[in-house]
């Protein structure tokens, strides 16, 4: 963690993420050049500015497809979670190709338009009454916006002066903004091309985000129905040493029970920094340790230990025969809890 | 194509107020309410888009924290809710959207195939 901004934060799993990625766009665009000419019919013979302003176009659509599908595999299946760590990385590569997806769409169809290029776009076709030959620029104009929008405000400081859920809100734009980009795709290109392997596979990137927020719903619903002034947890010595179980509480909210040796502390699983899930890291040296970039808090009082200044809800915590039960109602920020004695739990 | 103009005229007016708002709050507001900021320079310019891209919200944080009635409680609510509902939103999307261009093509599943209207016998006799 840090107590100043730096321009960015970058680190050598960073590095490799970024540099994996920028790889594999770069082969896509190269391998869709080399093929999408044949594509083409006779016909409508598509020359070299169009296939390079469908490849940056079908490209930025595939990476938003993967940026979607992180986020419920990561809640499916654990192992997914170092993909989402990176995420924001990868937002910002994927506006910049949609950017150039754009940039080829007004320097190569209104080229020579007498109009601003910009306004010629715009006012080209107007028909929103309509459905069948809508204007579908204006959904990826939207989209567009959309992503730079989160791009642009992808830096730690914005996170911290908007707060996490502003932030957290401003960047769940980016599902109207996919429903946005398919419906530029299948209102554009799908009412036009004659090649059907675009049109199956764009189908099933786009169905598969749909199923995965679908099962990923599914499986969280059964953990919300759960109410009660207080939530039983667990066995003290069923958490293993420096981990943590953790609790979804019935508003919604998730809690991390951590055990550090024979004292039993719990937090809101909510890292103050980005919102990462506290509970799936381990406690180290008496701190709770985020996973995510290892912000720390003190066990007892969720408090970053000096110099920092970050602070978690903390929640009461009693045994009921010999079960951990939490309080259904978190404490402010940085609360002083005594932590469960369980000298019992350490010599397991 | 007036109405593009208007959108176009809106849409430099708002880029220039966020110009305006990003010197002030960059260069002066930005040390009074973050003390991470204090003495770092550097990722200021990486601010700027987004500033002039969302100033309304920075106009409205800013006052928050000028005012200093900024409920900490609140920095620990995920929007878990409006997550699940645009999640939901997103899955009735995709397939309507799928659905629906499909059978909007012209040459969709409920097209009827293209049938000759003369026989070549015809074409040739007519000529
Ligand atoms: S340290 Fe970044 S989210 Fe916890």
């Amino acid at each position: 963690m840090s107590d100043r901004y730096v321009p960015v934060q970058w680190n050598p799993n960073k590095w490799l993420y970024d540099a994996v990625l920028i790889a594999c766009v770069a082969a896509y665009i190269l391998i869709y050049l080399n093929l999408g000419n044949p594509a083409a019919d006779v016909t409508r013979p598509a020359d070299g500015a169009i296939v390079r302003m469908r490849a940056f176009g079908t490209c930025a659509f595939f990476m938003l497809t993967a940026i979607l599908c992180i986020g419920p595999l990561a809640r499916l299946d654990r192992r997914f979670l170092p993909l989402l760590y990176n995420r924001r990385h990868f937002g910002v590569i994927t506006a910049v190709v949609a950017v150039t997806h754009s940039t080829y769409v007004l320097n190569w169809y209104f080229a020579f338009s007498p109009t601003p290029r910009l306004e010629a776009l715009l006012g080209a076709n107007t028909s929103y009454g309509q459905l069948l030959g809508f204007p579908f620029e204006a959904f990826g104009v939207f989209a567009l916006i959309v992503l730079a929008i989160l791009a642009a405000t992808s830096h730690d400081f914005w996170l911290n002066f908007l707060t996490p859920p502003v932030w957290k809100r401003l960047h769940l734009m980016i599902y109207p903004a996919y429903a946005a980009v398919v419906a530029h795709v299948v209102l554009g290109y799908l009412q036009d091309t004659k090649n059907p392997a675009f049109a199956l596979v764009f189908g099933a990137a786009a169905l598969s985000v749909a199923g995965l927020h679908l099962a990923a719903h599914l499986k969280d619903g059964a953990a919300r129905r759960a109410k009660g002034a207080w939530i039983p947890v667990a066995r003290p010595q069923d958490i293993s040493d420096s981990r943590a179980r953790i609790v979804k509480m019935p508003d919604g909210r998730r809690a991390a029970v951590f055990r550090d040796g024979a004292r039993i502390g719990a937090v809101s699983n909510a890292c103050a920094h980005q919102n990462g899930p506290l509970g799936e890291g381990r406690v180290i040296d008496g701190c709770i340790t985020c996973p995510w970039h290892g912000f720390q808090y003190r066990l007892e009082d969720g408090c970053s230990p000096p110099p920092f200044t970050e602070k978690v809800p903390t929640y009461d915590l009693r045994l009921q025969d010999g079960v951990i039960e939490i309080a259904a109602e978190a404490n402010a920020p940085g609360t002083p809890v005594t932590p469960l004695d369980v000298p019992e739990a350490s010599d397991v | 194509m007036e109405s593009a103009q208007t959108l176009l005229m809106a849409g430099q007016v708002y880029v220039w107020i966020g110009l305006a708002v990003a010197v002030v709050f960059l260069g002066w507001g930005l040390d009074r309410i973050d003390a991470k900021g204090h003495g770092s320079w550097m990722f200021r310019p990486l601010l700027v888009p987004g500033v002039i891209l969302i100033w309304p919200l920075v106009l409205w944080r800013w006052q928050v924290l000028a005012r200093e009635n900024d409920n900490l409680q609140n920095r620990h609510r995920p929007p878990l809710t409006t997550q699940r509902l645009m999640g939901l939103g997103l899955v009735l999307a995709i397939p309507v959207l799928i659905a629906g261009a499909l059978l909007l093509r012209q040459d969709g599943p409920l097209e009827r195939p293209a049938v000759m209207l003369e026989t070549a016998a015809e074409t040739s006799s007519n000529e």
